[in-house]
């Protein structure tokens, strides 16, 4: 199966007057193949938006970026040309529809311009035929309504429309459901995964919800602190995950079958952004901490996953 | 039970509306006690009406009528010094850690002040505010800060210490959590599960998040529209849950897979979600609605829910029945007037939702029409119409057989074998994925059927006849399927929607089971049944015809014993089915839980959605006429 986006390396540094204050993502590889889907999954600021942030070639100019980001036949996209590439081949549906879509302007006006941009002949049609494929039963009143008159999941079914005009190779979710009721973000996970069956393109699935995550991907990456610590088929790091912090997470999911008050609760926070972090970033609130753990942790292969920690490589 | 230290009685909430004079109703007439020590968790999502209902309970809202009373006495209607010493056992934490602390204010601050509000003297809030911050897991290094130097979790604790400060009995928790990571969100659980232990708190907890309900809770109230669609221990509504929406919620909770799967779409549980938006995955053309629809009056039997229906040993209510049979909608329409009406599973009255065979009857109708126009000869075989059909079983088959079920086809219908012809014809319709190289399209299936005996003689269902039949009407009249159906079913009985049928990778409609509508307007085309072919004041179908169904096939014809079980002296004709029941009702039926049904007698028509989690069984299907024949009896 071909590969369609592989990021290898890749590490963004803010800098303010020539200085570095700090360093977000600190070295990320993901790899995503042909009509699969890859879940990012992570707690607030570990860098996941970063890094969509960083494929879309939208970082700003604060930012450093090192590090390869082949796409495709494109080879490394870090240095090309992105507004060729951005909104045609990769494209991006956000965490709130509301703000994504300029209040001041109809879905169809919007959407139009879209296509206009894309090339798309006989336009209408082409609308019509989109929103009727993400499963919006009335185009015609979808095209002529002001996003503030639709509910947040036609909202959040126009965007997907938008996204989908040109046919992208890889489409990036980041949030795609978050702002939405369980059962409605339930319908529009189950929409985008006929819509991928149908349509074929690659996904980057990125979610703090570990299970809107385990339900819409093949693969998951577990991002902790702007790093990896874990990748691997879906099924296998939800069945037995490796890294203590993966673990950790997944014990943390409250349910009706665990015991009231027993929760795994990991200690602490997620370091700021702004600490220097030395070694392994989940150090300080692993219960399996060492002292070789001062250093950074080499990724090591177990079975299929891939997991940065020193616990489990020794 | 331990003793009852709060009792919700008759809670109604109603937020006048501009241009309606009845207002909103957000909280409808709820009632509940809470016990000692026990969780009580609300689960719902925006606009259910959960917090409004926990202001009201906790006199932050005045609610429009019904009250609470806290510990034996009311909060409605007393002195403004009783009324603070009453809330005095009320404690609050809510969503926004941030938000509910002041800015200004430090750590020490925001907890002593409701300690100060209290009276209590400054050595002895030193003393209780140290004591909070331990047992809220904060270093007393952190009075000092104010709350934008704290992270989400810490604003937490302190707002907890806060809720806690004045000792309340009951504390209400509004989404406590559902602005923490999750690894803190964790620790905020475990928090304040241990400190109600510790203080034998009672826990109002509200959330959207039904694995934080049911992680703290002793009891679930499961709230959809201002009302509590079901009630139970924790275990009872997990484990056997009993509405639709609650089965829904655990579904998706669940961390079932969304993989959208084109070999089990027609099955539980993506059945819930495909069976609403085939148009996403399958390719479909419009039937189009009327421009000028079919209005329906509205007066809704309030009687309908309390009606009791036995079935299969057991006893239900109509809601019971409903949400037991995996119910997507119904509508009823009783001599004109729509009387009952209801929507699960995310459907309204505006969505569309697959007709499975119901699509069939529609077939039916259509026929009727052409026949009365002389466009074709129902007696004719069906190769007489489509050449190619030549060598077939069709060659010597007749569309009225085919309209009747008898032609005699070499055609499994086991909607679970993959190696049946039913399979391959869902494989040549586009509705599961197809590998074989071969039955591409519909039209090359239908070529490949033979005969098994001679047609006429005995009642055999087989899909492929109405897929042959949408075939021969759209070559004979050279206009496609959905078109015939706009023009003489569709607009002229006055639907108020867009239909859609599927069609194959050719652009043939799938005539066995593609059409989407909504549920009024399947509904309205049962109308026209019950009304002899008549809409508008116009005969859209010959009465003839509609006669001539309810009147059933001939005797002639041999049944099949599980038409015989289910329906004494019943039959197949005109892609309906008649009861012989003592009402002459006569229906039209898909998998998976999809019916029209007509009762004559009562004037009655239901139009029903379901998304069953297997195609066709006898127990379903005996509910179902159970149902039916309740309702059309009241």
């Amino acid at each position: 199966m071909s590969t369609v986006l592989k990021i290898s390396h890749l590490e963004v540094d803010f800098e303010i007057n020539g200085v570095i204050t700090n360093t977000p993502l600190r070295g990320i590889n993901l790899e995503i193949k042909a009509g699969k889907t890859l879940g990012i999954v992570g707690e607030t600021g570990c860098g996941k938006t970063l890094t969509a942030t960083a494929i879309m070639g939208l970082l700003p100019s604060s930012a450093i970026q090192r590090g390869e980001i082949e796409f495709g036949n494109h080879g490394d996209i870090t240095k090309a040309d992105m507004a060729d590439i951005r909104g045609s081949e990769i494209t991006m549906i956000f965490q709130n529809p509301q703000s994504a879509f300029n209040p001041i302007f109809s879905i169809g006006a919007q959407l139009t311009m879209v296509a206009q941009r894309r090339g798309i002949s006989d336009i209408p049609a082409t609308l019509t035929a989109r929103l009727e494929s993400v499963g919006l039963r009335d185009p015609k009143r979808v095209l002529e309504s002001y996003p503030h008159q639709l509910s947040g999941g036609m909202l959040q079914r126009a965007m997907i429309a938008m996204a989908l005009l040109s046919s992208p190779t890889l489409l990036i979710a980041d949030e795609p459901t978050t702002a939405l009721d369980a059962t409605i973000g339930d319908h529009v996970l189950t929409l985008i995964a006929a819509l991928q069956k149908r349509e074929g393109f690659a996904m980057l699935f990125i979610s703090h919800d570990v299970t809107a995550v385990a339900k819409t991907s093949d693969e998951i990456a577990v991002i902790y602190a702007g790093r990896v610590v874990e990748t691997g088929p879906t099924s296998e790091v939800m069945k037995s995950p490796q890294h203590p912090y993966t673990q950790g997470l997944l014990g943390a999911i409250p349910s009706a079958e665990k015991a009231r008050g027993t929760l795994v609760a990991i200690p602490g926070n997620v370091p700021s952004v702004l600490t220097n972090i030395k070694g392994c970033a989940f150090a300080d609130r692993c219960s399996l901490q060492m002292d070789k753990c001062a250093q950074e942790p080499p990724t090591v292969q177990i079975g299929k996953q891939s997991v940065a920690c020193w616990a489990v490589n020794s | 039970m331990s003793e009852v230290v709060m009792q919700i009685s008759q809670v109604t909430k109603v937020f006048p509306l501009r241009d309606s004079k009845v207002g909103f109703k957000a909280v409808d007439s709820i009632s509940i006690d809470l016990h000692k020590g026990e969780v009580l968790g609300v689960v719902g999502e925006s606009g259910s009406g959960k917090s409004t209902l926990a202001r009201c309970a906790f006199g932050i809202t005045e609610p429009t009528s019904g009250g609470t009373t806290i510990l034996g006495e009311s909060l409605v209607g007393k002195s403004r010094k009783a009324t603070r010493e009453l809330r005095a056992n009320l404690g609050f934490v809510f969503q926004d850690p941030a938000g509910s602390i002041n800015p200004r204010m430090s750590v020490y601050d925001a907890i002593a002040e409701p300690l100060m509000l209290a009276g209590m003297d400054s050595a002895s809030i030193d003393t209780r505010v140290n004591f909070l911050m331990d047992r809220v897991g904060l270093a007393s290094s952190q009075l000092s800060r104010k709350s934008h130097e704290l992270s989400g979790g810490q604003c937490q604790r302190v707002a907890i210490a806060r809720a806690l400060a004045t000792n309340p009995k009951i504390v209400l928790l509004d989404e406590p959590t559902s602005s923490l990571d999750l690894s803190v969100q964790a620790q905020i659980l475990n928090l304040l599960e241990e400190l109600r232990r510790d203080f034998d708190l009672t826990y109002f907890l509200i959330s959207h998040n039904l694995d934080v309900v049911s992680h703290l809770s002793d009891r679930v109230a499961v709230m959809k529209d201002g009302v509590f669609v079901e009630v139970g221990t924790t275990r009872q509504v997990i484990d056997t849950p009993k509405h639709p929406f609650t089965r829904e919620l655990i579904r998706v909770y669940s961390g079932a897979s969304c993989e959208f799967d084109l070999d089990t779409w027609q099955d539980g549980p993506l059945n819930r979600w495909a069976f609403q938006n085939v148009s996403t995955f399958l390719p479909t053309k419009v039937i189009a609605a009327s421009p000028e629809p079919l209005s329906l009056d509205i007066e809704l039997d309030a009687n309908l829910d309390a009606i009791t229906i036995d079935v299969a040993d057991s006893t239900y209510t109509l809601p019971e029945l409903l949400a037991d049979v995996d119910t997507d909608s119904i509508v009823v329409v009783r001599k004109g007037v729509l009387v009952y009406e209801k929507y699960f599973n995310g459907m309204t009255p505006d969505s569309v939702h697959l007709l499975q065979s119901v699509s069939k009857s529609i077939l039916g109708a259509l026929y009727a029409v052409m026949a009365e126009r002389g466009v074709i000869d129902i007696d004719k075989p069906i190769a007489f119409y489509l050449p190619e059909l030549v060598g077939s079983v069709y060659e010597a088959a007749t569309i009225a057989q085919a309209l009747d079920m008898t032609v005699a086809i070499n055609f499994s219908e086991d909607y679970s074998d993959p190696q049946s012809e039913m399979a391959r014809l869902d494989r040549a319709a586009g509705w599961r994925t197809n590998t074989t190289g071969h039955d591409l399209g519909l039209r090359s299936f239908l070529r490949t059927m033979t005969a098994s005996g001679e047609h006429g003689k005995a009642y055999q269902y087989c899909s492929a006849n109405t897929d042959v039949l949408a075939w021969l009407i759209s070559e004979v009249t050279q206009t496609p399927y959905q078109d015939l159906l706009t023009r003489y079913i569709w607009q002229p009985m006055g639907a108020h929607d867009d239909a859609s049928v599927i069609v194959d990778r050719e652009g043939l409609s799938v005539g066995n089971g593609g059409i989407s509508c909504t549920t009024r307007d399947l509904a309205r085309f049962g109308l026209l049944i019950v009304n002899g072919g008549r809409a508008n004041g116009e005969q859209v179908i010959p009465a003839a015809w509609v006669n001539a169904t309810f009147a059933g096939a001939s005797a002639d014809v041999e049944s099949a014993d599980y038409l015989q079980a289910l329906h004494p002296g019943g039959s197949y004709k005109n892609k309906w089915w008649i009861t012989a029941g003592a009402s002459r009702e006569i229906f039209g039926v898909g998998i998976y839980g999809q019916y029209v049904w007509v009762d004559p007698t009562s004037e009655t028509v239901i139009a029903k959605f379901s998304s069953l989690p297997i195609p066709v069984d006898g127990v379903h299907s005996r509910k179902h006429m159970a149902l039916f024949r309740a309702i059309c009896a009241q």
